[in-house]
């Protein structure tokens, strides 16, 4: 399967092709070589780890690692894990072949990605991705509820007309057999055109969170649609699909899959059953309410290291830095802390602590991320605690340098930690391959979870204040 | 001669054991209840809302502070309801209807009482009913309403609106506040006053009570 991209100012081709569904199932450190592509038109420049993964016969053929691609023109890349899926899937996602196309949707509050998959053999044939045209109506799903609540249906009109659009152009005139879309609970609601009052006040439970169907004559793109079911709360369709692509419902063995965002939802899995929750973390980790903070785009510092003792910080698209993202500013309390210039306690020694030429961060930078990583770690210790191993879906969880969340206590030291790529998007692929099966499916995993409300237990005050402290913890 | 100066460190220092030891070795040598909360324990609770103001505290600290002076407070309580001594207002308080999140509700109620006021928390999820009720049964003279969601901050509209209906609102005067919350808002919904933090929520409600009485 061939993938054309052109440049976008402002975006790594790497960011590009990981939102257009390569996976990196190292999280992009350059270090396990599973996101190989090769180039088939264009220019990709090998850089120092690609030298060191790939032979130098590979590199002549044109394979390069996507998780450290950079391209100044258009490129055309084949992209070998989406070939070879289909034969190298763990066993029991086989493809259930029929005949047609079929696309599956990740649809997530801020990106859409939607694929084009051939039914009989698996292959992604094309892939559309986009930022969500919601999002001028509010950034975090509160606010859009919000906005949904004051102007009824005008948001459920945007997302059906934007993904029309995407699907118009992957379907390029041929019809669709079916299509599969997953996303959180307040996509779903907003997507399905039903009420999202239960949505915006406590129990903050809706009733309408189950799969919905919707017959061909009422969608832009005239065919069956489905978009699954959420798990229970604000724990969302794509964490379901998560557990599919990870295979948590048939795995009792304490895995856990936590989704890091201004959001996060966590699903653990054990002999009883899986639980799942959601705590709310803030917009830190997306650059939000930081002096400096900007999403992860060229000229955002995404990771920061210590040279000749001092901070040194790593610029997307090697431009001049603006600004700082989720994962530059975990990696610049990080090695902070190193370098004593930042006290376990959340004090900053130097205050502003300069970065790079123009930015900083400030104490109430640091205040802000300890709020975000005391809320997700208090919710791992009170769901995951008897979790071994531990796997990151969604965005942020991909470009995490997984030593410095360590470091400032946002993931357990003692457990084994791997980021899934985008598990919500392949999920939903092995569900639409697998149509015999997918009911059943579905309902099992639905009636072993089980739902818990975080705000409902006393504990999480203590437990929370204690995740605030920037140092690394234990589940044992 | 238990060494009171350590009973401000303890509550400035959030350490618990040590507060509530000081706090019982100086009554059992027969100390004033009264001037324990005046000169040592209020006076610790200033400093830790300043050092939260310029940011050398934080939420960790602060909730330590409170609990130490939570854990003296309770030894003392029982003597001061006995000998009749008056708090420096009645404050009841309470996250509105619809939000869950109590942390920072907390932090204002432990600063309240650690400021000198006596305060009724009704917790979370709280009805403007409940708010009504509590005012009369306990005579309140500052009710203290929080929100951190932006789906629930009209439900501060409407508490306000049932103290109105419900012949109250004359009574009491109202703050507000919680990360969504801001100044506008609370003129807009007939709030007397807005607090950032934990500190300004003390600050507001000595203000409060100095205006009734001068
Ligand atoms: C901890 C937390 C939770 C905990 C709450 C635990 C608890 N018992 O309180 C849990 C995980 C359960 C939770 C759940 C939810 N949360 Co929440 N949560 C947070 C978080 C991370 C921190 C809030 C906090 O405790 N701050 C610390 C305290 C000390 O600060 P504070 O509350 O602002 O209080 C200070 C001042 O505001 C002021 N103050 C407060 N009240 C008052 C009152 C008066 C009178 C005065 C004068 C001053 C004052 O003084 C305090 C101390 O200085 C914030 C994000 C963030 N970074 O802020 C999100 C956040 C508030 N949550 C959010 C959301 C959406 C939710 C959920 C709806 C979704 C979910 N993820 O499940 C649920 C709903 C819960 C419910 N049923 O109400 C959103 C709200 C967005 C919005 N636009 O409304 C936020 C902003 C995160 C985000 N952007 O996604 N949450
Ligand atoms: S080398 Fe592992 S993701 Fe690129």
């Amino acid at each position: 399967m061939k993938l054309t991209l052109r440049p976008i100012p402002g975006r790594r081709l790497a960011e590009q092709l990981r939102e257009a569904g390569v996976e990196f199932p190292c999280g992009g450190e350059g270090i396990c070589g599973g996101c190989r592509v090769r180039v088939v038109s264009g220019q990709i420049p090998a850089s120092g780890p690609m030298r060191l993964l790939l032979t130098e016969a590979e590199l002549r053929e044109g394979w390069r690692l996507a998780c450290m691609a950079e391209a100044a023109g258009p490129v055309t890349v084949e992209v070998e894990q989406w070939s070879a899926r289909v034969l190298t899937d763990e066993t029991g996602t086989a493809v259930e072949p029929r005949r047609g196309r079929g696309v599956a949707i990740d649809l997530g509050t801020t990106t859409l990605v939607a694929q084009r998959v051939h039914l009989e053999t698996g292959e992604i044939e094309a892939v559309e991705t986009a930022l969500n045209a919601q999002a001028r109506f509010g950034a975090d799903v509160m606010s859009r509820i919000q906005y949904e609540l004051r102007h009824p249906g005008e948001l459920t009109r945007v997302i059906r007309e934007q993904l029309g659009a995407m699907l118009r152009r992957l379907a390029a005139g041929q019809p669709l057999a079916e299509v599969l879309l997953a996303g959180n609970t307040a996509m779903h609601h907003l997507f399905c055109g039903l009420d999202v009052t239960p949505l915006a006040g406590v129990p903050f439970l809706s009733p309408h969170s189950g799969a919905r169907r919707f017959p061909p004559e009422q969608m832009p793109w005239r065919a069956p649609t489905l978009f699954l079911p959420c798990l229970g709360g604000f724990v969302g369709s794509d964490l379901l699909a998560g557990v599919v692509a990870t295979r948590l419902d048939r795995k009792p063995d304490q895995q856990g899959l936590f989704d890091i965002g201004t959001n996060g939802e966590i699903v653990v899995a054990s002999r009883k059953g899986l639980r799942c929750a959601s705590t709310a973390a803030g917009p830190a980790f997306e650059g939000g309410r930081i002096r400096h903070g900007m999403r992860a785009c060229e000229g955002a510092i995404d990771a920061v290291h210590i040279e000749n003792g001092r901070l040194a910080a790593h610029v997307i698209g090697e431009a001049a830095p603006r600004g700082i993202c989720g994962s530059g500013l975990v990696d610049a309390a990080a090695k902070a802390l190193d370098l004593g210039l930042l006290l376990p306690n959340g004090r900053l020694i130097q205050n502003p602590l300069p970065l790079a030429d123009g930015v900083e961060l400030t104490q109430s930078d640091i205040r802000q991320l300890q709020l975000a990583k005391g809320a997700m770690a208090a919710g791992l210790k009170m769901l995951a605690r008897e979790a071994s191993r531990l796997r990151l879906a969604g965005a942020f969880g991909n470009y995490l340098h997984l030593g410095s969340a360590r470091r400032i206590g946002l993931l357990p030291e003692d457990v084994e930690v791997e980021p899934a790529g985008n598990a919500a998007l392949r999920g939903v692929r092995m569900l639409l391959l697998q149509p015999s099966s997918r009911e059943e499916r579905i309902g099992r995993i639905l009636a072993m979870t089980e739902h818990v409300e975080l705000a409902a237990d006393p504990a999480f005050q203590d437990l929370f204040a204690e995740s605030m402290r920037l140092e690394p913890f234990r589940f044992r | 001669m238990a060494d009171l100066q350590k009973l401000y460190d303890a509550v400035l220092n959030g350490d618990q054991k040590s507060a509530v030891s000081i706090t019982k070795e100086a009554l059992d040598e027969g100390c004033d209840p009264m001037e324990l909360i005046t000169k040592y324990m209020v006076p610790a609770m200033d400093e830790v809302g300043r050092r939260f103001e310029c940011e050398e505290y934080f939420v960790p600290e602060l909730l330590l502070s409170a609990r130490a002076m939570k854990g003296a407070l309770e030894l003392l309580r029982p003597l001061l309801a006995a000998s009749g001594a008056q708090p420096a207002g009645r404050v009841v308080i309470g996250t509105v209807k619809g939000d869950l999140h109590d942390i920072g509700k907390n932090l204002v109620a432990s600063m309240l009482e650690g400021g000198g006021f006596e305060v009724i928390d009704l917790g979370a999820d709280v009805a403007p009913e409940r708010f009504i009720e509590a005012v009369q049964e306990k005579k309140a003279d500052i009710v203290a309403l929080s929100a951190l969601l932006t789906v629930t901050m009209p439900a501060m509209r409407r508490t306000i609106e049932a103290f109105e209906k419900a012949g109250i609102r004359d009574r009491v005067k109202v703050m507000v506040g919680g990360a969504p919350v801001t100044p506008q808002f609370a003129r807009e919904i007939g709030a007397d006053g807005y607090g950032e933090n934990a500190t300004a929520a003390v600050a507001l409600a000595r203000q409060f009570v100095q205006a009734a009485h001068p």
